[in-house]
């Protein structure tokens, strides 16, 4: 099976055939962040639809030195998502988008994770955080929050958000073993 | 306003800012390699919190996706990356020749009684005057930073010369089984320019092509050296000062 840099590289080319093998490496990853951030599956296929697009159309830009595919993938699902969630709430949804915010809290992840063996390397590295460090990590990642949204929703001061946030990134770094 | 746009990495890596914000942090990370590398970790420690939401599309979802490839034109490669940003001789230049002088007197102080790396060994006959003549360079730009732990890190670089020399001084004590190692970062990642003899706390080292290196870093690492720096780093020399 080549990696998904190597399929990403071959659909830079126009290589459909690998895009297609690409689709099956990514898009349960893409559509599945899209409907976490979403939370409406409708919603979470047309972005995802756009997000999978996007990257047979952006191929060429991919720069493996910059980072793996598997993040450049993510990133873009993810900023894409959180797009969706920041239009709609422009667009006068704010309440329907607030309660759901309650809702996607870190025992909904632990849970999911729990079933899946390979997930247990993040579940315990989120478990390394502090409280404060993973909520805030949490809500602004799963729930599409801005940090202020973030800072709101758990009456903390929005300094120590940005900061809790960091920190809380920081550790998951190091128990992920990532640091370049 | 620098310190600013540095605390809001941690958001901006989760995507938790507003567009204008969005904009100051890339603008930042595109004239700071090492906050740019401290971003690009946390991406890669992001993207990983997408394991634990894996779910299978609709399978319509795939002939949508693959007939609207299909008719899609593929965007050209990006330009090639803007010239090395190495800067050049700008603003205050007598307030740095002045910290030259001082430093350089510094750095010869220590590079009088001139600790050779082991990987440098084989170019020994010639390094010592090569490593005067980045000192002595015309074009001589010093910068130095104090160390975590104690000891400091100066780097002399000559544009001219494509050279830098790097001086490690007085670190904190290691055991024998680790090492202190250099690094040259760029906005690409980092390459390894010398890792120094286990438990040695003191060196100095010529460095050979400095392309677009943006920071010479200094890491702790096991004896021998590692592929990929172990941070924090134990001190960060920016090379654009």
């Amino acid at each position: 099976m080549p990696t998904i840099e190597r399929l990403l590289h071959d659909t830079a080319l126009g290589d459909e055939h690998a895009f297609a093998r690409l689709y099956d490496e990514a898009a349960p990853r893409v559509y599945g962040l899209c409907l976490r951030v979403l939370r409406d599956p409708a919603q979470a296929e047309e972005v995802a639809q756009e997000v999978l697009v996007e990257i047979w159309r952006t191929a060429t830009r991919f720069d493996s030195r910059r980072g793996s595919a598997g993040s450049w993938i993510s990133t873009i699902a993810h900023r894409r998502a959180v797009d969706r969630v920041r239009s709609v709430q422009a667009s006068g949804d704010r309440e329907r988008r607030t309660a759901y915010s309650e809702a996607p809290g870190y025992d909904a992840v632990a849970e999911a994770a729990a079933v899946r063996l390979e997930h247990r390397q993040v579940r315990r590295c989120l478990q390394t955080l502090t409280e404060l460090q993973r909520q805030a990590v949490t809500l602004a990642y799963y729930g599409g929050h801005t940090y202020r949204q973030v800072a709101s929703l758990l009456d903390t001061a929005v300094p120590t958000v940005k900061s809790r946030i960091r920190d809380g990134l920081l550790k998951l770094r190091d128990c992920l073993e990532v640091a370049r | 306003m620098s310190a600013d746009v540095h605390a809001l990495i941690g958001p901006w890596a989760v995507d938790a800012v507003d567009d204008a914000e969005r904009a100051l942090v890339e603008r930042h990370l595109a004239e700071c390699a090492s906050c740019a590398q401290e971003a690009a970790e946390l991406r890669e420690a992001v993207w990983r919190l997408s394991d634990v939401t894996v779910a299978d599309p609709p399978p319509r979802l795939r002939d949508r996706v693959l007939f609207e490839a299909s008719r899609t034109r593929q965007e050209s490669p990006a330009p090639e990356p803007p010239a090395p940003r190495l800067r050049r001789h700008r603003g205050m230049p007598r307030m740095r020749l002045a910290l030259a002088a001082g430093a350089l007197a510094a750095v010869m102080a220590v590079v009088g009684g001139i600790v050779t790396w082991s990987v440098m060994r084989s170019q020994a006959p010639t390094e010592s005057d090569r490593i005067a003549a980045v000192l002595g360079a015309d074009d001589a730009e010093v910068g130095t930073v104090a160390a975590e732990g104690g000891g400091d890190v100066t780097v002399v670089r000559s544009d001219a010369l494509d050279q830098a020399v790097v001086v490690v001084s007085g670190l904190a004590a290691i055991g024998e089984d680790r090492a202190y190692q250099v690094w040259m970062v760029d906005p690409d990642g980092q390459v390894s320019a010398g890792v120094m003899a286990p438990g040695e706390r003191s060196a100095t080292m010529l460095v050979t092509g400095l392309g677009d290196a943006e920071l010479v870093g200094v890491t702790q690492e096991p004896a021998g050296g590692s592929e990929t720096p172990t941070l924090p780093m134990v001190a960060g020399v920016p090379l654009d000062a």
